[in-house]
């Protein structure tokens, strides 16, 4: 029952695969702003499909249970969107405008004749960070804006996501069956075997995530705005969405906070506050949230996390950023599963 | 044109006809009612082999059960592909794979073409986590099944062992 391998046909097949494998990049690459809403689209089902099969297991259809949950999801957006959204399009507004404090003006030139000053032997000389960061602060506004809440994307972004993702939770298993009906004899079980895996590694990683931002923009929002930092919702939410990603997002979070605090009150009296108020979240998170709701994931070296952030950031920007991890990570196991599957294949 | 459609119909309820009286005659699935048996067939993957094709492997990492609905099975084990078993319509096997993770223990070939029906894992936790009545059911008649096996098994071991100390006294 041995198969033998023809060498030659075997470089037509991989020629083949690699010229489609190529078409294919090159026809998503053309198709981004599509393969973007889907992926989040994919996602979102992804991480609610828990939910489903819950209210699956109290006797609901599935059609029902994901009707049910897009409706509590509806009336919690009709909520939040009446109560949070003026406040959180206010703060982006201001955030867009820029900071005008005179006193922030004051303490950032003082700041930086003492750079020039003291660093002139290293050639610092008219660093005009006042208005560098103005812009920086503007351009964060703008981005979010633009990214987030000017009208074309937002439409598109309330109508297919919540639609694609309606689609994909309801006929889901059918969508995977099809797909697993279309492989080959002789990889059908691996292929199902592959989905699997990643369903544990990817899927647990991914929901621990979001619940993991969830519970630190939740913590962050509530610690700003006792210190009273101005902007302290759209960045405590912010701090939440950037503890995704590994490493650099909590770091972030912080750093935000402080140049805004630095500049609303034109002094360094809240930096540590904001630090230990940071710091403390960080240890909650590390100590109580991480090891319950991030505790099977994918197990991965830090330094192939921090590449994978660092090249998913330089290729595809904030969304490389967070989805890094968990593109590596299905990488990861693909490549894993495969030799291991591969080199019983050779042995049997 | 009606004629048509009434053929196709009629195909498909056929083909729908020899799934559901395959499904019923399986230990495992035998306990169930008509909506738990729409349930399961919605979850099980149907495929066809060609004769002589492998279905999987010894040593391949094994998720799930085989349910032949046509066509004849070799089990084949080791190197000298020593035969193990000779299965036919309505016979199931690789149902271990439901409950463990290691790799498969024998190699299954399709001797004619076949139809087979397969209920794997994933499908299985899946089912527990949304219908635990219907998964434990199932889990339940898995667990009998195996326990069967174990008695069969057992007893062919009694058999031979005797077998093996009658031949040792007669030398």
């Amino acid at each position: 029952m041995k198969i033998y391998r023809n060498s030659g046909s075997n470089m037509v097949k991989i020629t083949i695969f690699f010229i489609a494998f190529i078409i294919l990049i090159s026809f998503l690459a053309v198709i981004s702003d599509i393969v973007k809403l889907m992926i989040i689209s994919a996602l979102l089902a992804y991480v609610l499909d828990p939910l489903a099969s819950f209210l699956e297991s109290r006797g609901m259809s599935r059609t029902s249970a994901t009707s049910a949950i897009f409706l509590f999801i509806f009336a919690i957006a009709c909520i939040s969107s009446v109560v949070f959204l003026p406040v959180l399009y206010e703060e982006i507004k201001a955030l867009q405008v820029g900071f005008n404090s005179e006193k922030a003006g004051l303490m950032v030139s003082d700041f930086e004749n003492f750079l020039v000053n003291n660093l002139a032997f290293l050639g610092v000389k008219d660093l005009n960070l006042l208005s560098r960061i103005q812009g920086a602060m503007a351009r964060v506004g703008s981005w979010i804006f633009d990214h987030f809440l000017d009208a074309a994307s937002v439409i598109t972004g309330m109508v297919l996501i919540p639609f694609i993702v309606f689609f994909l939770m309801k006929d889901g298993r059918r969508f995977k069956q099809a797909f697993v009906s279309i492989m080959p004899n002789r990889y059908f079980e691996f292929t199902l075997y592959l989905f699997y895996k990643l369903n544990i590694q990817i899927g647990n990683y991914l929901r621990g995530q979001l619940l993991d931002a969830i519970i630190v923009g939740i913590f962050s929002i509530f610690a700003l705005w006792l210190l009273g930092v101005k902007y302290f919702f759209i960045i405590g939410i912010f701090a939440g969405l950037a503890n995704i990603i590994p490493y650099f997002g909590p770091i972030t979070g912080a750093t935000i906070a402080i140049i805004v605090s630095i500049l609303q009150a034109g002094s360094f009296n809240m930096v540590l506050y904001i630090i230990v108020a940071f710091t403390l979240i960080r240890l909650i998170d590390d100590i109580l949230v991480q090891p319950i709701v991030v505790a099977k994931s994918v197990h991965m070296h830090p330094l192939i996390v921090l590449l994978a952030v660092l090249i998913g950031g330089k290729l595809f920007g904030i969304l490389g950023m967070l989805l890094s991890v968990p593109v590596v990570g299905f990488i990861k196991v693909v490549v894993h599963e495969s030799i291991i599957n591969y080199r019983r294949y050779g042995e049997a | 044109m009606n004629k048509l459609w009434e053929n196709i119909f009629k195909f498909r309820q056929k083909e729908t006809d020899e799934i559901d009286n395959i499904l019923i005659q399986i230990p495992i699935f035998q306990d169930l009612n008509n909506r738990e048996l729409r349930t399961i067939k919605r979850i099980l993957h149907q495929r066809e082999y060609k004769k002589n094709e492998v279905i999987f492997n010894q040593g391949d990492v094994g998720l799930g059960m085989y349910i032949i609905v046509k066509g004849t099975v070799e089990i084949v084990c080791g190197t000298a592909k020593h035969m193990l078993a000779e299965l036919n319509d309505g016979d199931f096997f690789g149902e271990l794979a439901l409950l463990d993770d290691s790799p498969r223990s024998a190699t299954a070939v399709s001797k004619t073409p076949c139809k087979m029906l397969c209920f794997f894992k994933p499908e299985l936790l899946d089912l527990i986590n949304r219908d635990p009545g219907l998964g434990s059911k199932i889990l339940f008649k898995l667990a009998w099944t195996i326990g069967e096996r174990l008695k069969s098994t057992n007893e062919q071991v009694s058999e031979l062992s005797h077998l093996s100390h009658r031949t040792q006294l007669d030398s």
